[in-house]
């Protein structure tokens, strides 16, 4: 017994296939086959074919492992296409919690597909639905974030909403966020985390400025 | 003016590396890839970036992208670099593995990347001093990474002082000779360690090692964005075994990386294990 | 001095919480989802941990039921959402939490519950 050279002959089948590419009929397929491995093998592999956002999309809605669903949604960020980002949108509505979290993750690695939709979301009439996506904005590279948070700060009328964007403005916020950080403080004089955050926003603002 | 790259080709170039290796230069490395970029477009004979990026992108055998690989990969490495985590390897995460392991099959540890072999090398050393196990096991050390040139490196074990500094003594005397100013592994352990071309943002690459029992994924991570990390994260969990384990470098947490593997706490160091069920 | 970790996505979060206890008198660490904050416990473990649900990578509830199953951690764990509605709730205390808070939390009412897990003199 000792160290010993790898003996090349126990290749699984499957391995030795891996140098033929399959044809998106044979990725659809295999997406939905009855092994885990088999599905996370194809949602990667897809990657590369046009018309994979929606074969993806659809194996994410039935798809019980959560292994095979977060391969799915890193093959759907690195696609980053329109598609997948409406489709992941549709994801903020869903009663499961992780695959929301999941989904509220991918979308903040794909700036210009996001910046479409964003005032769309930030208008739905469900609060969590705005929470979520601002929740996005955070660490979403993209030049209106600021401008976005502002119009949160003025116009949404519920607290966790304005919490959240008053959260990610300490980060974000610049000279431009001033007067609206002030309104808000004063919008919500009883909410001390208002009050804190605001504050905070606005002492860093300025010790930036300086 | 040709002899400049614009940002413009700066931006693409850097898209395109990326989609190849997962590697991201941030603006603050742009003066180091310029040098080497503008040093292979004159040494392949090209006048401007355009033509030689052109060339970079469309080679079908991929010679000149592998070449500019091996310049652009950061390989600094050393013999019992966090060797706090070769001691858990010794001392928790094998004899756990021998606990459900196939007798009668070797237990499998990958390094990716290896670099220039230090950490296999060191992992060999460690296993044969460390471990009383080895008496009892067959182990395959398979290292691997994405720059040719390197690998050879690493194949000829030829080390400088620097390198094997932190080495203990009677060990040094075991395993190297000098030879000149340099020091020579000896033949046991270079063969002991089977080194192997590997890009990790590649699947194909990677599907072809399985099944890991363990794997160390160390200082490379740091190199790619999220993305690509978690992307890496999730193929590396196709090759392993149910209940193999990933040691990553000290400032790499998988906990900022991807959800899939369970947390592991033994004296000494945190480990990720693949779960032994799929929830 | 005893030692708290927070566990939140939202950087301010995590600030806002933590000036409020480490004025209080405690030591205070922070992780960005529940993952980490199993990294960080596991590596030493605190005395109070204030958990986020909804989270990447690992949620609040996920946290819990790592942290008391695989350890003998039995520290108190203080879950705050912004759901008041029932369900969250039910699961939070399932998942192993000592008490549910509705956020934004209010200073005073942190530290106080904070005390009262830790079984601090309140005063
Ligand atoms: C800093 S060294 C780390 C070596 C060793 N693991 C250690 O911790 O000392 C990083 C190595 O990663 C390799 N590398 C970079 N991108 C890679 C990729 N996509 N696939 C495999 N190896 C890669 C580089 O060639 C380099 O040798």
């Amino acid at each position: 017994m000792a160290l010993v050279k790898r003996t090349h002959d126990d290749n699984l089948p499957s391995e030795q296939q891996a140098g033929t590419p399959k044809t998106l009929e044979e990725l659809q397929q295999q997406l939905q086959g009855s092994h885990p491995l088999e599905r996370r093998q194809a949602a990667q592999d897809i990657v590369d074919h046009e018309g994979a956002t929606a074969l993806l999309l659809a194996q994410l809605e039935r798809e019980t492992s959560a292994v095979v669903r977060q391969v799915i949604l890193t093959s759907l960020t690195r696609i980053g296409d329109r598609d997948a980002v409406f489709g992941l949108a549709e994801c903020l509505r869903s009663e499961d919690a992780r695959l929301r979290n999941d989904a509220i993750e991918a979308m903040k690695e794909m700036p210009d597909q996001m910046a479409e939709i964003v005032e769309e979301l930030l208008a739905d009439d469900d609060p969590d639905v705005r929470i979520f996506t601002v929740n996005i904005l955070e660490s979403l590279r993209h030049p209106h974030v600021e401008q976005w948070l502002i119009d949160v700060l003025d116009h949404d009328d519920h607290l966790n909403v304005v919490c959240t964007a008053l959260d990610l403005m300490g980060e974000v916020g610049t000279e431009a966020a001033i007067p609206a950080l002030q309104r808000v403080g004063s919008r919500y004089e009883d909410e001390a985390y208002v009050q804190f955050a605001a504050d905070m926003a606005l002492k860093r603002i300025q010790s930036s400025a300086e | 003016m040709s002899k400049l790259i614009s940002d413009q080709e700066f931006a693409t170039f850097r898209e395109f590396f990326y989609r190849k290796t997962g590697i991201k230069f941030e603006d603050t490395k742009r003066y180091f890839v310029d040098k080497r970029l503008l040093e292979r477009v004159r040494e392949t004979g090209n006048d401007t970036f355009r033509e030689y990026f052109t060339t970079l992108r469309f080679q079908a055998s991929g010679e000149e992208l592998q070449h500019l690989t091996n310049l652009l990969t950061v390989n600094e490495t050393y013999f019992m670099r966090e060797d706090y985590q070769f001691d858990c390897l010794v001392k928790s995460i094998l004899p756990e593995i021998c606990k459900t392991h196939d007798r009668s099959k070797p237990i499998r540890i990958w390094c990716i990347p290896s670099s220039s072999g230090e950490e296999p090398y060191s992992i060999a050393m460690w296993l044969l001093e460390r471990w009383p196990g080895i008496n009892q096991w067959d182990v395959e050390l398979i290292a691997s990474d994405i720059d040719t040139g390197i690998l050879n490196t690493a194949r000829q074990g030829l080390y400088s002082e620097r390198s094997i500094r932190l080495i203990p003594p009677s060990w040094k005397t075991r395993y190297f000779s000098r030879v000149g100013l340099q020091y020579q592994l000896c033949d046991d352990l270079r063969s002991a360690v089977e080194f192997t071309h590997v890009n990790l943002s590649n699947v194909a690459d990677v599907r072809r090692y399985r099944p890991i029992d363990v794997i160390f994924c160390r200082n490379l991570l740091i190199y790619f964005d999220d993305v690509s990390r978690k992307a890496a994260a999730e193929a590396m969990f196709d090759v392993m075994a149910p209940g193999a384990f990933i040691c990553l470098g000290h400032s790499e947490s998988m906990g900022r990386i991807s959800p899939l593997f369970k947390v592991r706490k033994f004296p000494g160091a945190i480990v990720y294990q693949k779960p032994l069920e799929e929830s | 001095m005893k030692r708290v970790l927070i566990i939140d996505d939202a950087s301010t979060i995590r600030m806002y919480n933590r000036s409020i206890l480490e004025a209080g008198g405690y030591q205070v660490e922070e992780a960005v989802n529940g993952m980490e904050g199993l990294e960080k416990a596991l590596e030493t473990p605190f005395d109070l941990y204030i958990v986020d649900i909804n989270m990447p990578k690992l949620d609040g509830y996920g946290f819990l039921q790592q942290l008391r199953a695989e350890s003998i951690d039995q520290a108190p764990a203080m879950m705050v959402s912004t759901e008041a509605a029932g369900r969250d709730k039910e699961i939070a205390y399932l998942s192993g939490a000592n008490l549910y808070l509705v956020k934004p939390t209010k200073p005073d009412e942190l530290i106080a519950y904070a005390r009262l897990l830790m079984g601090e003199p309140t005063q």
